[in-house]
């Protein structure tokens, strides 16, 4: 389990974590979200060992991970710019990475081998931005991480080949139990792996959840009012827009509830529609002031 | 579950010899070549049979320790220690390293451990070699090896820790390269710049630096107190002089320093580690990489800015009025603008930004009035430089060169305390005007200079003026007093053929001479060769005009027409065969021998004035109808008509004749 517990880092005078705090359940797969410059980078580096917090406690099954060789040896990481060594070759990167993670497992290594068939004796440099994503998905894999942190992990990888590769992690974590926290921009995709869902906004989480809770609790509604009427200035609602007759409602509850509510204005027709982790995702940060503009060019 | 750390990573320290091994090998490739060119020299001479003493090898090894190995450390250092931290100047590899499963301790001691051995396997691998090519020819001596060993395994730990001292306060390789050689010369640097700053205020100060803080600046204070000193052994000859036999002892003098210099290479590590452990990752790229470093940055590029860029500012502005000496005000003015460009540089490279000028108002301020206070202080002679005379007690030698209107000078060094309280007495007289002459507003018309330097055990004192030739000064009288002095004289043109103490001759014998004069029937310059006789002859009439103050009387003179017509063009040499007697071993010659021979010239032009010199060349045939001596203003008048230029290359003639021998400063009276 990762738990982050009002966490703060400062770059000079500005706080890319103010205060964040979440929590990732063990054998978990956390999808973390947010704008650009939310600190999400930032997270994952402070989880990773590479910054070290200003404030507050990060802890991995009650460790902290801060110089725990230990508790690190079972992290792996993919950071969105995966490093490796000018010269190297993902042999030689395999060497690397087997002098440092005990549980580096050369079975593995050759099994994964046949996934990505990708020479292993050529240089990284030399291979294209979606072979080195392999790569590092390969080695790390490699390592058999009890946690595994990505960030932006399937950037540059094909269809098919991202399909693969979530197929892999997955795999890791119904057999293994672990732990995923993954970073990316693509809600999409994270909507069909995650589990949790945690949503990020100016270094501070603005809402976390599972995936189920958080569809239950805003709804989409197609709704037609009598007479043709707009939408009443009581009732609250996160977004409304409307086509013709038919208005689109966005309203923070569930569809119960929701329905419960429009019963008093008598409506035409009420439809309750599940929303996507897109929308979701537009629609809190609309609250956050961060709602998409129509904008006119 | 308890933690396991690990303080040392096979994987990481193999990566890092095998990443970096152009740069291990090429060194040692390059430091291959030593030995291999021992061994060929040793071939060429035969070695098995003509190879010399083991205590010789020890002399090669002790002089690569004193004079190569703090150069080849200073450079090497820094790219070994680049080479291995340089994951922290970039933050994806930063964010890979210090993301994998080792601590902070274990990456310091990782990478700490294969860049010293980076920096010591060129060491080891030209030590084997040379060791190699000793044994084969015989010269194998371990004890110096031993302590070349140890010297080298000291300068590379100092040059190493400094290297990754700088390295983590720095945070891109070009901030790396700037702060390393800063290290290494601030101190040494620092000290010029201020000496620099003093000779400007400071009336006839034209060299204030004294090296007080050389032993901050390491390589420099390395190459100066490391020396190798050989002691042979004495053995007389029939002849009774002492000569060199084999070798009896190799001393590296000062070779401690080398263990000093080690320990504070351990200090320096600490202070690495303490960084270290506290470096932010984030700081990847930046020019300075810990925080409190910053200000410390930022203030001291200021106050060099202001020290070199007030100094050229002034320069630059001073040409609008002539002084003697700087003004303070002008200068402070100079010096405030400089150190607050340099103050918004550094805090523009801090911020890697050019928007700093909000809210610097007050640091800004800060290094106006520390520039200008600094200025004033500097200005205000707190430690009487200016007004120093040192006492006769305290010197060992003193010497004067004074110089004429016209460019010509004399020079006179002594030890003879009667001497040297005359020169002090010159010296006291010239800081008791130190307000007049400093206070003039134009250039005299008609000036000379006085340049007078002492010597104290260890120490040189070095003192320039420019006096007045006309006018009320008591300095410029005395100057002139003492330039006419027949004791001067004798000093200045004598004083490298006389046998003395002071300068190792124990005889001296006249072989002859050469006039140069002018022939007027081929209208051309010719050199008349003097027998010994001849010579002697021309040397007792110089005496003789030196004492009756005839040779010095053309040097002051201020109206040029006068002096052109007075002093002759042509110069008259005097050869000289001399014989040494060396002490120091230092001077010796090459077989050590405490008996030395060589010869000197000394050559000097005469005026009309000298009547005894020129009786003795009309008297000897060397001046008749024929060949003449011409004055300045008839050599110049015959220059407008005659192509002279096959005199082009007079003086380098005469001073490749002179050979071997130190040609005496010319001399004109």
């Amino acid at each position: 389990m990762i738990q982050v517990t009002n966490t703060v880092k400062r770059f000079g005078g500005f706080a890319a974590l103010d205060g964040v705090s979440l929590r990732v359940p063990a054998g978990s797969v956390y999808g973390l979200v947010g704008p650009n410059g939310a600190g999400k980078s930032t997270l994952i580096r402070c989880l990773t060992g590479i910054y070290r917090q200003d404030e507050g406690e990060l802890a991995i099954d009650g460790q902290p991970i801060w110089e725990n060789e230990a508790l690190k040896a079972r992290i792996a990481a993919i950071a969105d710019d995966w490093y490796y060594f000018p010269q190297a070759s993902i042999r030689d990167m395999c060497r690397f990475y087997r002098g440092f993670y005990p549980h580096f497992s050369m079975e593995r290594y050759e099994k994964l081998k046949e996934v990505f068939q990708i020479d292993e004796k050529r240089t990284l440099r030399r291979l294209s931005k979606g072979m080195q994503k392999q790569a590092a998905f390969w080695l790390t894999l490699s390592a058999m991480p009890d946690c595994l942190i990505l960030d932006e992990p399937v950037d540059g990888l094909d269809p098919v080949m991202r399909r693969q590769v979530w197929s892999l992690v997955l795999g890791d974590v119904s057999q293994r139990g672990t732990t995923v926290l993954v970073s990316s921009h693509n809600l999409r995709e994270l909507e069909d792996v995650c589990d949790h869902v945690g949503i990020l906004d100016h270094g501070k989480v603005l809402l976390e959840r599972s995936l189920a809770q958080l569809q239950d609790n805003m709804v989409k509604l197609q709704v037609v009012f009598k007479d043709g009427g707009g939408v009443p200035g009581d009732l609250e609602v996160l977004h409304a827009s409307a086509v013709g007759r038919i208005h689109t409602l966005i309203m923070r509850m569930s569809a119960e509830e929701a329905t419960h509510r429009l019963a008093v204005y008598e409506p035409m027709l009420v439809d309750a529609v599940p929303l996507t982790l897109e929308e979701i995702f537009i629609y809190e940060l609309g609250g956050a002031d961060y709602a998409v503009k129509d904008i006119v060019l | 579950m308890p933690s396991k750390t690990s303080y040392f990573n096979p994987a990481l320290f193999r990566k890092n010899l095998a990443r970096f091994w152009p740069l291990w090998g090429g060194a040692s490739a390059l430091g291959a070549l030593a030995p291999l060119y021992l061994l060929a020299a040793l071939i060429e001479e035969g070695f098995f049979y003509t190879a010399g003493q083991p205590l010789e090898a020890t002399i090669g090894y002790y002089s690569i320790l004193a004079y190569i190995v703090p150069i080849v450390s200073l450079f090497y250092a820094a790219l070994c220690a680049l080479a291995v931290w340089s994951y922290l100047y970039n933050a994806r590899s930063v964010g890979m390293l210090h993301s994998l499963p080792i601590t902070r301790k274990g990456l310091f001691v990782t990478s700490l451990l294969s860049g010293l051995c980076m920096m010591l396997i060129p060491y080891a691998v030209t030590g084997a070699l040379t060791v190699l090519v000793s044994l084969l020819a015989g010269i194998f001596e371990p004890a110096g090896l031993l302590v070349t060993i140890l010297g080298v395994l000291g300068e590379s730990l100092f040059y190493f820790s400094a290297a990754t001292l700088i390295v983590f306060i720095t945070g891109n390789p070009f901030a790396f390269a700037a702060f390393y050689f800063i290290f290494h010369f601030i101190a040494a640097g620092m000290e010029w710049l201020v000496s620099e700053l003093m000779t400007e205020f400071y009336l006839g100060v034209s060299q204030a630096y004294t090296g007080v803080a050389e032993f901050l600046s390491p390589t420099v204070f390395l190459l100066r107190k490391l020396e190798v000193f050989a002691e042979y052994q004495q053995i007389t000859t029939p002849g009774g002089w002492i000569e060199n036999g084999g070798i009896q002892s190799v001393t590296l003098v000062n070779g401690w320093l080398i263990a000093v210099y080690a320990l504070v290479g351990v200090v320096l590590l600490a202070g690495a580690w303490a960084l270290y452990r506290r470096r932010r990752s984030e700081s990847a790229g930046d020019v300075v990489a810990v925080g409190w470093m910053k200000p410390v940055f930022r203030y001291g590029v200021a106050l060099c800015a202001a020290l070199t860029g007030g100094t050229l500012l002034y320069a630059l502005f001073a040409q609008a009025s002539y002084h003697v000496t700087a003004r303070p005000v002008p200068f402070a003015v100079c010096m405030a603008i400089a150190g607050i460009v340099g103050y918004y540089i550094a805090s523009m490279l801090l911020a890697k930004s050019l928007k700093v000028f909000r809210g610097s108002g007050k640091g800004a301020l800060a290094t106006l009035l520390a520039s200008a206070a600094l200025c004033f202080v500097i200005a205000a002679d707190p430690f009487g430089v200016e007004d120093y005379v040192p006492g006769a007690g305290e010197l060992t030698d003193a010497a004067v060169r004074i110089g004429s209107p016209y460019g010509r000078s004399l020079y006179a060094s002594t030890s003879d305390p009667a001497m040297i309280e005359k020169l002090l007495d010159l010296h006291q007289a010239i800081v008791a005007e130190k307000d007049q002459l400093k206070s003039r507003k134009q250039p005299w018309e008609n000036a000379f200079y006085v340049d007078l330097s002492y010597w104290t055990p260890g120490d040189h004192v070095g003192r320039y003026y420019t006096l007045p030739v006309s006018g009320e000064s008591e300095a410029a009288r005395l100057a002139m007093a003492l330039a006419a002095d027949p004791d001067t004289q004798e000093n200045n043109l004598f004083r490298n053929v006389t046998p003395s103490d002071s300068n190792d001759i124990i005889a001296s014998r006249l072989t002859g001479g050469t006039a140069g004069v002018y022939n007027t029937e081929t209208r051309q310059r010719e050199d008349i060769d003097l027998t010994m006789e001849q010579a002697n002859a021309l040397e007792a009439a110089v005496r003789r005009d030196i004492q009756a103050g005839r040779l010095g009387r053309t040097m002051f003179l201020t109206d040029y027409e006068e002096y052109s017509r007075s002093v002759y063009d042509g110069e008259l040499y005097l050869h000289y065969n001399l014989t040494y007697h060396r002490e120091n071993p230092d001077e010796r010659n090459s077989s050590g021998s405490t008996r030395d021979t060589g010869s000197r010239s000394v050559y000097f032009s005469i005026s009309i004035y000298c009547t005894e010199t020129l009786n003795a060349l009309e008297d000897m045939g060397v001046l008749d109808n024929t060949h003449r001596l011409l004055t300045q203003a008839e050599q110049e008048a015959m220059t407008e008509y005659t192509d002279l230029g096959s005199s082009g290359g007079y003086y380098g003639e005469y001073y490749g004749y002179a050979g071997t021998a130190y040609p005496d400063p010319g001399a004109a009276f």
